[in-house]
């Protein structure tokens, strides 16, 4: 296991009742950019603070680099971390911000103030090393962070929520940029965010987390095409779900009974006849066809219960079946009123599904 | 500097147990000189050298009140008090009001000066009140002593209710008008709950100015209006310490009450806004 | 008559919004004027009049006082008692902020406990110092009975440090408070910043904490001197000889016969005005200091 930097060994935090993280165990590979993904309270931070050493566990142990860290005191783990709230210190200049670590390594002025200004070129802040935090925006601001993280070359990078607090178009601007500098500097780096398309676009692995256990890890692909529990699917913007159990299993298609219909989807290994299921299916990615469009498999009658008026998608609610409903989008191209009937089909490979209820 | 830097270091690593003497000594510090006039306010023939008074009595609090006539002492003391509160807090909605929520030119100038007397020591204008006071003949009188107190109590509640003026936000009060209320009902079930916290300390940190005001009490008092910081000051030069030491005790009662208050009600950050009347 | 009416609707309506802010401003304005600007007014030509007398205009009251070697050190005394007072406040405050800030078990009790110099009259707190470490009080008795070597009591009482040691008693907490909720608005993440970039817990409180919290300590310990230099019934009865200025002006009305009121306004004037080249000169330096650094 030489290619794991971190590692979380059966970590449990609690506070009081409440069970911060529950019997966590979860191993970072070298380079990788991990993410953290969860609601708020879901433990992540918590994880994060265990990993600084801001938090000691109350169980379990914590590996960096082979090493076992629980006991070793923040300042000597050799850290990077960003920061939500950026977390400047307010007196001090950008060069000295981003100069702070190497001033605490005892390093030489003249070693200093050329890793300073190597770290700036590289978070593209050349020309603003005499300025304050507060004169800089708050993408700016956020760039020295990640300067003042990387600047003595960590093990590991720690962003924690790095983006939360800019605006909608200047994180996708740095959500990029975080991503490349990682990247191009090969650091193992934990990234922890609520924000599902965040850690889809930026992260090599994703770990969902609820209530202080892990739900699901893995790429985003796997997260995004196979999640394995309803919570992920629901937290990853799935929104339509249809229980119904399997009636047969014919190669590698199996028959399930939903509401009354046969659906013909992929085969799940562990699903054997009677088996109850969970079928996930994406609003956008159900085909909405005239009702005189002709059937054929996985293809049902409907009627538009409700339409909303997106822009260049139209959304509609519809019910099918036995009393089932469902949400699906669709261009604008072929539109149907309130009350129309309608003909539904899935695609066989869109539909996914996990055993249980 | 390297050997201050080694010690600092070495500080630094008792930290813990410096932390805790250092609390303790304070404790004892702050704490000590009341348990000694506690002691002393029921010690009997306490002399040389002896941790404890042989016998407890009662006798300096009887003579406190009988000879030292704190009773009526007390009395006078609140009628100043609340006078020069009633006074101060009015002051302070008026001027709170207008520097709180009003467009005036030269606000912050207006503002200073208004609170000057925050900056001088309270015996330069005390010489000069006690002068005017001489010529109206409010020497001696509950409203002249409590007047006096107002030019130490009014620049603190002005202070604290600009604040307070300012930090009522004008959106609720949009909110209310919108949901209908005139401006009589806004003012009474909106904006008076908004205040009253900020009227009530400043009432109370008035009261404290005003309880424990010397200077210029000793400048504008007379016999009907001894006040009880004046009485301990007179007791002490009669050099009485015993009952000095029980009067002392039946005063500090109500200050710690108010202390009481004031953890519960206010920020005690907002009490050193102004100033003791020393 | 009616244009008379119409007019005076015409000024209302323009003026106002400026009249209603005049009427609320108007106690606040009649306080100053009456109890403080009129009052400083007549303290100011008393100085220069003759002693005893209403007419004449002289400037001897203010020789007599600055030119006698007793006045200059009166003047004197009273730096040293307020900046004294104030240096070890600042030393006393800021390692008590930097506990009482991390919840120590009791921390409520010591808050508390910080604000009883403010809240107890002064008197009563000087009294109770006089009686704890005076020649048969618990200091020397503790120190006759415990300590080798010590064979008579210490004098504390109407001592020039014992007196500046009851400073800090009584004015310590207003640089105390101030330290602590600066200290308090300190943004806890900053540090946990200094601590990952590798800094010692040492490190991070000389680099970080105290530079951010200097200017609310300077601004601390401007309100202890403020009060400190003005202070009066604590020396009044604490003091002994050592009388500093405020004393000194009661002394010049309270003890001669006839009263010497001009002599004492002329060392009030001169009080007022060192306090104030003083608080602009120490406010001054309180901002460039806060230049620096300090969230803003």
């Amino acid at each position: 296991m030489t290619d794991v930097t971190i590692e979380f060994r059966d970590v449990s935090k609690r506070y009081g009742t409440l069970v911060a993280n529950d019997h966590l165990s979860l191993a970072i590979r070298k380079g990788e950019l991990m993410t953290l993904l969860g609601p708020s309270g879901c433990g992540k931070t918590t994880a994060l603070r265990c990993l600084t050493g801001y938090i000691r566990p109350d169980e379990g142990r914590i590996f960096i680099d082979g090493q076992d860290v629980t006991d070793v005191p923040t300042h000597q783990r050799e850290l990077g971390m960003v920061f939500q709230n950026f977390a400047l210190f307010p007196h001090m200049t950008v060069q000295d911000n981003v100069g702070f670590p190497l001033m605490i390594r005892n390093l030489s002025k003249a070693e200093r103030a050329q890793r300073v200004a190597q770290a700036l070129r590289l978070v593209r802040l050349e020309g603003y090393e005499s300025h304050y935090p507060r004169q800089l925006s708050g993408g700016q601001q956020q760039r020295v962070g990640l300067a003042r993280a990387l600047v003595y070359r960590p093990k590991v990078l720690l962003l924690d929520e790095p983006l939360s607090n800019l605006d909608a178009k200047l994180r996708e601007e740095m959500r990029f940029e975080i991503k490349e500098v990682v990247t191009r500097l090969e650091i193992t780096a934990v990234y922890v965010t609520h924000d599902q398309a965040e850690a889809l676009a930026l992260s090599d692995r994703v770990a969902i987390m609820n209530r202080g256990r892990l739900e699901q890890v893995g790429t985003p692909e796997e997260i995004y095409e196979h999640p394995q529990s309803r919570f992920v699917a629901e937290f990853i913007g799935l929104s339509n779900f249809l229980e119904g159990y399997v009636q047969a299993v014919d190669g590698d298609t199996m028959v399930v009974s939903v509401g009354g219909l046969q659906m013909r989807i992929p085969v799940l290994a562990e699903a054997g006849p009677g088996q109850r299921v969970l079928l996930f299916l994406r609003p956008n990615e159900v085909e909405l066809l005239r009702p005189d469009d002709p059937g054929g498999a996985n293809v049902f009658d409907a009627r538009v219960e409700k339409v909303t008026y997106l822009g260049d998608t139209l959304d509609y609610r519809l019910t099918f079946g036995q009393g089932l409903t469902l949400r699906v989008q669709s261009d604008a191209q072929r539109r149907f009123g309130q009350g129309a009937p309608v003909r539904l089909r899935f695609p066989r490979v869109r539909c996914w599904a996990i055993t249980g209820n | 500097m390297r050997l201050a830097r080694a010690y600092g270091r070495a500080m630094w690593d008792a930290r813990l147990v410096l932390a805790y003497t250092l609390l303790l000594s304070l404790t004892l510090f702050i704490l000590a000189p009341f348990l000694m006039i506690a002691l002393r306010s029921v010690g009997k023939g306490w002399f040389g050298r002896l941790w404890l008074p042989p016998q407890l009595t009662l006798d300096w609090y009887r003579w406190a009140v009988e000879v030292g006539n704190i009773p009526e002492v007390m009395k006078n003391t609140l009628i100043i008090g609340v006078i020069a509160v009633a006074v101060s807090t009015v002051i302070g909605i008026f001027a709170g009001w207008a520097f709180g929520r009003r467009q005036m030119p030269g606000k912050e100038v207006l503002m200073a000066i208004i609170l000057l007397p925050r900056m001088i020591p309270p015996i330069t204008y005390a010489l000069g009140v006690a002068q005017i006071f001489y010529t109206l003949e409010l020497v001696d009188t509950y409203l002249g002593v409590a007047l006096a107190h107002v030019s130490v109590c009014a620049p603190y509640a002005i202070l604290v209710l600009s604040a307070t003026f300012e930090g009522l936000d004008e959106r609720v009060l949009e909110a209310a008008g919108v949901c209908g209320a005139n401006t009589i009902k806004r003012f009474f079930y909106v904006v008076l709950p908004l205040i009253m916290p900020g009227i009530l300390a400043s009432m109370i940190f008035s009261f404290t100015h005003s309880y424990n005001e010397f200077t210029l009490t000793l400048l504008t008092y007379g016999p009907h209006t001894v006040t009880l910081p004046v009485r301990t000051y007179l007791a002490v030069g009669d050099g009485y310490w015993e009952i000095t030491s029980a009067m002392a005790m039946l005063m500090v009662v109500p200050s710690l009450l108010i202390l009481a208050v004031i953890q519960r009600r206010a920020k005690p950050e907002k009490l050193v806004g102004g100033f003791k009347g020393v | 008559m009616g244009t008379r009416t119409a007019d005076m609707m015409r000024f209302w309506r323009t003026h106002a919004s400026r009249l209603i802010t005049l009427f609320l401003l108007l106690p606040a304005l009649a306080g100053f004027f009456g109890l403080f600007f009129y009052p400083m007014l007549l303290t100011v030509i008393l100085s220069f009049r003759p002693e005893g007398q209403a007419i004449g205009w002289t400037l001897e009251n203010y020789t007599r006082f600055l030119a006698d070697p007793d006045g200059r050190w009166v003047i004197l005394l009273t730096f040293i008692l307020s900046l004294g007072g104030t240096a070890l406040s600042v030393l006393l405050s800021v390692p008590l902020a930097l506990i009482l800030r991390e919840k120590v078990r009791g921390h409520r009790f010591y808050r508390l406990m910080v604000l009883v110099p403010l809240v107890v009259p002064g008197l009563i707190g000087a009294l109770g110092l006089l009686l704890f470490w005076g020649t048969r009080g618990w200091f020397n008795l503790f120190l006759l009975q415990f300590v080798p070597f010590v064979q008579r009591p210490v004098a504390v009482n109407y001592t020039m440090h014992g007196l500046i040691m009851f400073y800090v008693w009584l004015y310590f907490p207003y640089t105390c408070i101030t330290t602590l909720s600066s200290l308090e608005s300190l943004d806890r993440s900053i540090e946990e910043a200094g601590e990952v970039s590798g800094a010692t817990r040492w490190q991070v409180l000389r680099h970080i904490v105290l530079p951010l919290i200097t200017p609310g300590i300077l601004a601390g310990s401007v309100l202890t001197f403020m009060a400190a230099f003005g202070a009066f019934s604590v020396p009044l009865i604490a003091g002994g000889n050592y009388r500093p200025l405020a004393v000194e002006i009661y002394k010049q009305i309270s003890v001669p016969i006839p009263a010497r009121w001009s002599a004492a306004s002329a060392i009030a004037i001169v009080m007022g005005v060192l306090q104030v080249i003083f608080l602009s000169l120490y406010m001054r330096f309180v901002r460039r200091a806060g230049g620096t650094g300090g969230p803003s």
